[in-house]
């Protein structure tokens, strides 16, 4: 071969020989310059039809230019040889650095990333590469990589592989092993074609390869791999490998299609947010022994920095992170999460240095409450419902409506408020949870009715000067308040009054909408109830009717502000069949002076055919200094203000219905910013005039 | 003779991406098919079914082309070799 004119390209010298056939350092002799010439040996048992099909698809990647991908400059045939002329990369092929022991994190990242991006160029020119593997990637002494034979090896290989796995037998036989198959997505080997997402698969080996230094599926014949790559999970990996670097391995090695990241971009992105400054906590779920999922279709996940400010959105179709920093005057959309599940309980725990998400999810398979430590990229899916009710109650959980953390100095602790109205407990965060049996073994438990949206224990207050005092708000129950810290509980409804019952003053059964306080101000408490706004300045004992001015005093949410204990939000909705706020007009009410008078907020909010609801949990109030105060609408709209509700803006709109809407500020100790949260809660609101011009929310992707 | 399970999209996290579930025993109810079956994989348990063990309202389990719920629940009859089908329910809104 060597001297050999194939083309216009003389052979100068032999570099090796692979699974198509040799590869030559060769000179093309018009355009003066080294190239690689790979000459496709007779003996692959190519048929003319996919020699054609190789020589199209060759001619396809040719047009693909990318830093990181060798350039084909020529196909051809000759004499009945197949040829193809490409770029000379020099180099150490990926495998031969991983070695036995695999790269630094960093390394395996930066090399990732480049791998990916050449998947986004040739994906989006609707080329698969089919036979991505570490022995295909080559690595220059600058550190570039090139990926080499897009769209080549595969078909060849496809054709030797078929003849040699027609019969058990030879898939038994260690020498029919093809070099490849450890890199094979399932589909591919359930005999589906290769598409754009089987490169995902097999980029999620060679990361798994190059962060470990082996391969995620072994075994001793191709039939034992076979089976592995089928069936089995990777074995984790650990430290020092980053857990988002392990996260991202998983999903790309995702077994159902679906639950793949969806286009290399996503994965190259997802690899960036590694490599940035990205918090990233070192606890994975799968350090607490629970499996994480990462099925999101199409999910666009946000990079969350230190000192920025989220929105954590439930709906009735999943959940959403919006994004913005201390400003909050832009707004990036991250989700959605959990697609088409109810999502009514999304909260943030920052506690002892964690940066944990908790949701519950409702759908046919049932309710689970899950947690992510990756701001949303991978979610735990425990194969076991951590919150169910023990045997002997009978009952079957419905929702979980509230997710409530224990106090700052108890960071183990959580609790959650269910349907059918119970409340749960767990303090190993979040590991076990149990039934709160002095509220379940109540008395009055019983004769506890469903209101509209089930029989539901939906608030959970906490005394944070009385560690053993919290308030629960159940609809249709009432207040209840424990000062044992959970044996006992004492129903707290003197003075509520129940519209729809005989009497009108019953010890127990009002519909609680919403119970609120504020940590300064611990023995006052304020409720909105079905029909009738109320005050309590002796912890429940006695409630006193606070609707001073209000359109309606019905209504759901009930929001204080973090810096006023005297300043109270409120949405006004018409009657209990209407449910809509007055006029058309979203308004809403807020006091100063702790319910002596109320006055409407609109500016900036619709005042035209505005027939909306904000439901119970769908507003809150973020801890910076100006407050941020956040409410969602049944519409799917959600608007903020940064003036303490003189201003608002519209943040987002399109959203499923929205019925919860917590916030969360990402903790940076050494900052002193002014927009750090306040550490004194109990100091009065600034009262700033400052009006912010905030811009609806980016929807990326 | 062994019986098959059919394993929608949303379980097959729990059953390492397999769409099909073969088991070998012979079991007699669909109780004991299911069983087997939470044996295997655990994690679909909790999905199909609630804490008390009944099948949850909007997920339908059919033997053959027979719904459950018409023919006994958890104790219809299996017969060998049949395949059984864990559909949700078609829902709207």
């Amino acid at each position: 071969m060597i001297g050999q004119v194939l083309g216009h390209c003389r052979v100068v010298s032999k570099i090796g020989e692979g699974g198509m056939g040799a590869v030559y350092r060769a000179h093309d002799e018009v355009l003066h310059r080294d190239v690689a010439l790979k000459v496709v040996s007779k003996s692959t048992g190519l048929q003319s039809s996919a020699s054609q099909d190789l020589l199209r698809e060759a001619r396809a990647s040719s047009g693909l230019a990318h830093p990181n991908i060798c350039t084909i400059y020529e196909v051809g045939e000759t004499n009945g040889e197949l040829y193809i002329v490409m770029e000379l990369v020099e180099g150490k092929s990926l495998r031969a650095m991983i070695g036995d022991i695999g790269l630094p994190a960093e390394s395996a990242l930066r090399y990732g990333v480049q791998i990916a991006s050449a998947l986004v160029r040739a994906h989006d020119r609707g080329i698969v590469h089919r036979d991505l593997k570490s022995a295909n990637i080559v690595v220059s002494a600058e550190g570039l990589v090139k990926v080499l034979d897009f769209g080549l090896a595969k078909r060849i290989e496809n054709e030797v592989l078929e003849g040699s796995t027609r019969s058990l037998q030879s898939l038994q036989d260690k020498s029919t092993i093809s070099g490849t198959l450890p890199y094979m997505a399932p589909e591919v080997l359930l005999g589906e074609s290769a598409d754009f997402r089987s490169d995902l698969w097999a980029l999620g080996v060679v990361l798994y390869e190059a962060a470990s230094g082996h391969l995620p599926f072994k075994g001793n014949t191709a039939f034992e791999v076979s089976s592995a790559i089928l069936r089995e999970l990777p074995k984790p990996l650990g430290p020092p490998v980053p857990p988002g670097l392990w996260a991202i391995i998983q999903r790309c090695l995702a077994k159902e299609l679906t639950q793949r990241y969806q286009r290399a971009g996503e994965v190259q992105a997802a690899l960036e947010a590694v490599q940035s400054n990205v918090i990233f906590t070192a606890d994975t779920a799968t350090d607490r022994g629970v499996p994480r999922t990462t099925a999101f279709h199409g999910v666009r996940h946000l990079q969350v920095k230190r000192g920025d400010c989220l929105l954590l959105v439930g709906t009735l179709k999943g959940a959403f992170l919006l994004r913005s920093n201390a400003q909050r005057k832009r707004w990036e959309v991250g989700g959605p999460y959990f697609h088409g599940q109810v999502v009514y309980a999304f909260v943030y725990d920052g506690r002892a240095g964690q940066h944990r998400m908790w949701v519950s999810t409702q759908s046919h398979w049932g309710t689970f409450l899950r947690s992510s430590d990756d701001f949303g990229k991978t979610w735990t899916n425990p194969p076991e419902a951590p919150i169910r009710f023990p045997a002997d109650t009978g009952l079957s959980l419905k929702n979980i409506w509230q997710i409530s953390l224990g106090r700052p100095e108890e960071p183990d602790i959580l609790y959650c408020g269910v349907e059918p109205a119970a409340l749960f407990e767990s303090r190993d965060s979040g590991e076990s949870w149990s039934l709160v049996r002095g509220l379940f073994d109540h008395p009055h438990r019983p004769r506890w009715v469903p209101g509209n949206g089930g029989l539901a224990l939906h608030t959970i207050v906490l005394d944070p000067t009385e560690c053993r005092r919290m308030y629960v708000a159940i609809s249709a129950g009432g207040v209840y308040r424990t000062d044992d810290g959970g044996a006992t509980w004492a129903a707290q409804n003197h003075g509520i009054r129940v519209m729809f019952m005989p009497c009108k003053y019953p010890e127990f059964g009002q519909c609680v909408h919403k119970i609120a306080m504020h940590p300064s101000r611990p023995e006052r408490l304020f409720l909105q109830n079905h029909f009738g706004l109320y005050c309590s300045v002796d912890h429940g004992e006695n409630w006193t009717d606070v609707a001073n001015g209000v359109p309606s005093d019905f209504g759901f949410p009930m929001v204080i502000h973090p810096h006023d204990p005297d300043c109270v939000y409120i949405v006004p909705v018409e009657s209990d069949e209407f449910r809509c706020t007055c006029d058309g007009r979203l308004r809403v009410y807020r006091t100063r002076n702790a319910g002596a008078s109320w006055e409407p907020l609109s500016r900036g909010l619709p005042q035209k055919g505005a027939y909306e609801t904000v439901l119970r949990d769908a507003m809150t109030a973020d801890p910076l200094d100006p407050a941020g105060i956040y409410l969602g609408t049944r519409s799917g709209q959600i608007f903020g203000s940064t003036d303490d509700g003189k201003n608002w803006q519209k943040i987002l709109d399109g959203l499923p219905p929205v019925v919860c809407i917590r916030t969360a500020v990402i903790q940076d100790a050494s900052s002193s910013s002014p927009q750090t949260p306040r550490e004194d809660s109990r100091s009065t609101s600034s009262r700033t005039k400052s009006s912010v011009t905030s811009k609806p929310a980016r929807r990326k992707g | 003779m062994a019986l098959t399970f059919h394993i929608p999209g949303p379980l097959r996290e729990f059953t390492g991406g397999r769409s099909k579930v073969e088991i070998e025993d012979s079991p007699s109810t669909v109780a004991e098919a299911l069983s087997a079956l939470y044996a295997i994989y655990p994690g679909v348990r909790d999905r199909i079914a609630t804490e008390q063990g009944h099948i949850r309202e909007h997920i339908n389990i059919f033997v053959g082309d027979e719904d459950v719920r018409y023919t006994g629940g958890l104790v219809s009859r299996v017969p060998a070799g049949v395949e059984i089908s864990i559909v949700p329910a078609v829902s709207g809104g």
